[in-house]
């Protein structure tokens, strides 16, 4: 709880401060601060919420992420909004009863309906509609089904209860298809795929890279015991869902032809992998694995949608033709998206391989050999649409370069989230606590 | 650590190594004198050996948890790899001399250089395969970067082929860990599996695309053709023994009881490998796909003589694997030299060569010699011994691999009557032939080796039959 304090006051603070350079300082040093008393296990104690030691490390990635973030932006409004997302993360990662659940996944989603309705076009505007209107269906049925487990006779003051009816079972499924329409789960993805391609950039990223993350983890957090205990019934649901998102969102990245449009359906396609936690929670490497993929994918999704922000200067839009000869004008940025890139796809020695690799392993661990296979032909599949990235970056010829020049400080940001990629892909005791 | 530092060192210098020398060209000095270095530390390394079993090179980023260690041990088989290895890095930076744009070329057969000795030196599992897939990316962009017309597609198509059938692999070493609680190669009995047969065809059809067998070789010819000369003698020659030598520690050292079971897939893929191939470039007219196809067909041989899953035959395959690494090498160089001179891929474009460049000739015949086994080279020992081998392990009938050999005397002898000699094309006419000298070097180099263990393979011989003397001690092989 100190991280949240320290961020809610810096948060409330960023309002008046007008000084850009003055406003990154305070938010920097308040994160750094916030790293210090996490790592020193310093916490205030309060009813409803709880930190275990994989929470205290994601939470000083998601610190460490953001630090990089703010350090390559420049709008204080930007600012503001990240550091109020930064907050209610917190509050989402350390709650541990269903009503500051979700409370606290309420407090995300209406941070993320403004910060997308900071909208400058036609086009903006369509995404951040999509996503509104996304956005509160899933409310509505998140709280249909907080109902329902009330009227089951279950205190939302306390962990998931364990005696559950078949009525309170349904109740806890409803709040999770709720919880997935945010986690881009297939049916309820229909709205990522636009509303992340149609933003801006560094909103994408931040939606789709920190709060998706973050919201995972947090879900696998309440809801494991529960899928535990009804584990016949929900890893066949979760794994039939998990099979279709990795699947149709790999198939239809293929398909499409701007760069931010490839990067939310395989934000889909890792949301599809994600689940498969979920499905063998039964095996001890479940929620190490879906600990790993997260913080590997809140580093690697982050830094290519915000390199793509400022390539495109806050547009968006990049078509796959915009980034042909990238290679040749901007060798530094072009090694960071390619590695990036590349760690998404699940090349090895980065982070994304060793997440997806101990995840997978679950899955074999839970006994589901050929979903394993599924899973791992899947990410196969998508090294064809990062590799046809890559390609236009260094085998093409320079055309028209409609990309923007960088400035040292993404490069800076960019190189913190590279070595976060790097340092997980090889250092990987860190995460087996 | 040292070994460490030998693995890392350039996985993560080369970037730095491209930056820092772009504007200069001292880049493929400092390559070389690497490659040369890694050459001492193998040699070195094979003079402190044990005789027999591995020996412990460190234990590094211990994860006890997921059995995830990076164990660096090597035995014979593996530092006789890194020899190779190191060999031919050398003598392709010589062969890429007088490359253009190369800071990054020679950066990321840096890179390469470190992902390989990562792929030999390493028991675990899991960071075999890691290295495994790490050597997939300067592939790539060597290919994509540095290829011919056809480069990307062919880049992409090498990656994603390669890369799927990895996923077979990195399957299998899951199941193996589930089964056994380990990643440690040297830790693994094959008695304790519970699916020995699914885990033995999911490892097996992962290499197997390696190497390649038919019908998994389709990504080699376009990789092959497209690639840059030098870059075709690396896939050749380092790429594909990566495959072998997989099939032998992973496959059949592994598993010797379902390999029992299961040889005669081997077998038949090598067979059908051997002839199809051969068939192919026979049929060929394209000068650099035919180099492609009887490398398959040569391929073909090796995993013949693997499956007899003899003493003889696994000795009989590295030789040949060695053999082969040193003959097809010269021929896709000097194709590509045609090429880059002549513009042309096609042998109707070309014919006479002899008469303008009399020496580039004589080695392309002599290498073509030793493709097709002729006696006092290493391709004629080496399909001897595997013809021995195999007679003895499966009976007379195994003698129709000599066909092969028929059929690669006719594609050899074929090409060189339509490219070699003959009458002097147009084009070959208006063509200046000079090549640089550190190249026509390293030509020189592989025909000396061709000879000299063609006529003399005493030495060789008994490095390699160490390697397997040593495992025989381990069991489970006849």
């Amino acid at each position: 709880m100190s991280g949240f304090i320290i961020l809610f006051i810096i948060s409330l603070i960023s309002f008046t401060v007008h000084n850009i350079k003055v406003l990154k300082t305070i938010s920097i040093l308040g994160l750094l601060g916030s790293i210090i008393f996490s790592t020193l296990n310093y916490s205030v104690p309060l009813v409803g919420f709880e930190l275990t030691s994989s929470i205290i490390l994601f939470e000083v990635v998601l610190f460490i992420v953001i630090i990089a973030t703010i350090l390559s932006l420049d709008e204080s409004i930007a600012i503001t909004q990240t550091l109020f997302l930064t907050t209610a993360s917190i509050l989402l990662l350390e709650s541990s009863t269903i009503l500051t659940f979700v409370l606290s996944f309420e407090a995300i989603s209406i941070i993320s309906f403004v910060m997308v309705s900071f909208m400058r076009n036609k086009k903006e505007a369509m995404g951040a509609i999509k996503m509104f209107i996304a956005g509160s269906l899933s409310t509505a049925i998140i709280v249909l089904g907080t109902a329902l487990y009330l009227i089951d006779g279950h205190s939302l003051l306390e962990p998931i209860s364990s005696t559950l009816t078949n009525f309170g079972i349904f109740g806890i499924w409803l709040l999770l298809l709720g919880v997935f329409y945010k986690l881009t789960i297939v049916p309820m993805h229909t709205w990522a795929a636009d509303s992340y391609a149609q933003i801006r950039p560094y909103y994408a990223g931040i939606l789709s890279g920190v709060a998706k993350t973050v919201v995972v983890v947090a879900t696998f957090k309440i809801f494991s015991p529960f899928i535990l205990n009804t584990f016949e019934l929900s890893s066949f649901i979760l794994l039939t869902l998990a099979i279709i998102t990795m699947t149709l969102g790999n198939f239809l990245a293929l398909y499409s032809k701007k760069v931010e449009k490839i990067l939310s359906y395989s934000s889909i396609a890792h949301a599809g992998y994600m689940l498969l936690a979920f499905a063998s929670v039964k095996s001890q490497y479940a929620a190490t694995g879906l600990l790993y993929i997260a913080i590997a994918y809140i580093f690697m999704q982050t830094a290519v949608f915000l390199l793509l922000d400022k390539l495109s200067n806050g547009k968006g839009d990049t078509s796959l033709e915009d980034l042909q000869g990238l290679g040749k004008t901007d060798k530094l940025s072009s090694l960071f998206l390619t590695i990036q890139l590349f760690s998404l796809a699940g090349i090895p020695l980065l982070a994304g391989f060793m997440g997806k690799a101990v995840l997978v392993y679950s899955v074999v661990d839970a006994g589901f050999t050929y979903v394993a296979l599924i899973a791992l032909l899947n990410s196969a599949l998508s090294v064809g649409y990062y590799a046809w990235i890559i390609k236009h970056i260094y085998f093409s010829d320079t055309k028209t370069n409609k990309l923007a020049k960088v400035t040292n400080i993404v490069y800076i940001s960019q190189a913190i989230l590279l070595l976060g990629t790097l340092y997980f892909g090889i250092f990987s005791f860190t995460i087996f606590l | 650590m040292s070994s460490l530092i030998l693995i890392f060192a350039p996985i993560f210098l080369s970037g730095f190594i491209y930056l820092a020398t772009k504007k200069t060209d001292i880049t493929k000095y400092l390559a070389l004198g690497f490659f040369i270095f890694l050459l001492f530390k193998s040699v070195l390394l094979y003079n402190v050996l044990p005789t027999s079993g591995y020996m412990l090179l460190g234990e590094f980023l211990k994860v006890p948890q997921f059995s995830f260690t990076l164990t660096l041990q090597v035995d014979h088989l593996s530092v006789i790899m890194l020899i190779l290895t190191s060999i031919l890095l050398i003598l392709v930076t010589l062969s890429s001399w007088s490359m253009k744009n190369q800071a990054g070329y020679f950066a990321l057969l840096i890179f390469f250089s470190g992902a390989i000795f990562g792929v030999f030196m390493s028991t675990n599992l899991l960071w075999f395969f890691i290295f495994w897939e790490l050597t997939l990316i300067p592939m790539y962009f060597l290919i994509g970067i540095y290829g011919a017309e056809k480069r990307v597609f062919a880049a992409v198509k090498f990656f994603l082929y390669t890369h799927v059938a990895s996923m077979l692999i990195l399957l299998a070493f899951f199941l193996l860990f589930k089964q056994t609680g380990t990643f440690e190669l040297t830790m693994i009995k094959e008695v304790v599996l519970v699916t020995p047969t699914l885990i033995w065809w999911l490892l097996f059809l992962g290499f197997a695309v390696k190497m390649p067998l038919f019908p998994f070789h389709t990504w080699l010819p376009d990789a092959h053709v497209q690639a840059p000369a030098p870059i075709s003698v690396l896939l050749a020659g380092v790429l594909l023994k990566m495959g072998a030598y997989a099939m032998i520690r992973f496959v059949i050292f592994l598993m010797p009881e379902e390999s029992q079971k299961y040889a005669f897939v081997l077998l038949a893929l090598g067979i059908i490998s051997l002839l199809y191939a051969g068939f192919m470039a026979l049929y060929e007219t394209h000068l650099k796909k035919m180099v492609a196809y009887s490398s398959i067909s040569h391929m073909g041989l090796v995993a013949i003589a693997m499956s007899t899953l003899s003493y003889e035959g696994l000795s009989a395959s590295l030789f040949e694997m060695i053999g082969h690494a040193f003959i097809i090498s010269p021929l896709f160089l000097i194709a590509g030299f045609l090429h880059h001179k002549t513009s042309s891929w096609y042998m109707k474009d070309m014919g006479g060569i002899m008469q303008k460049a009399p020496y580039i000739s004589a080695i392309f015949v002599f290498a073509g010699l030793g493709a097709l086994g002729l006696p006092s080279t290493m391709g004629f020992i080496g399909e001897i011994t595997i013809l021995l081998s195999s007679m003895k392990a499966y009976g007379v009938w195994v003698g129709i691999i000599v066909l092969g050999s028929i059929i690669a005397s006719s594609y050899i002898i074929w090409t060189m009557r339509r490219v070699i000699y003959g009458s002097m094309s147009e084009v070959v006419a208006k063509t200046d032939f000079t090549i640089n000298r550190v190249e026509f070097f390293a030509l020189c180099i592989f025909t000396f080796v061709i000879l000299f263990f063609g006529l003399y393979p005493a030495p060789l011989f008994d490095v390699i039959n160490q390697a397997f003397g040593s495992m025989q001690s381990l069991g489970g092989v006849k």
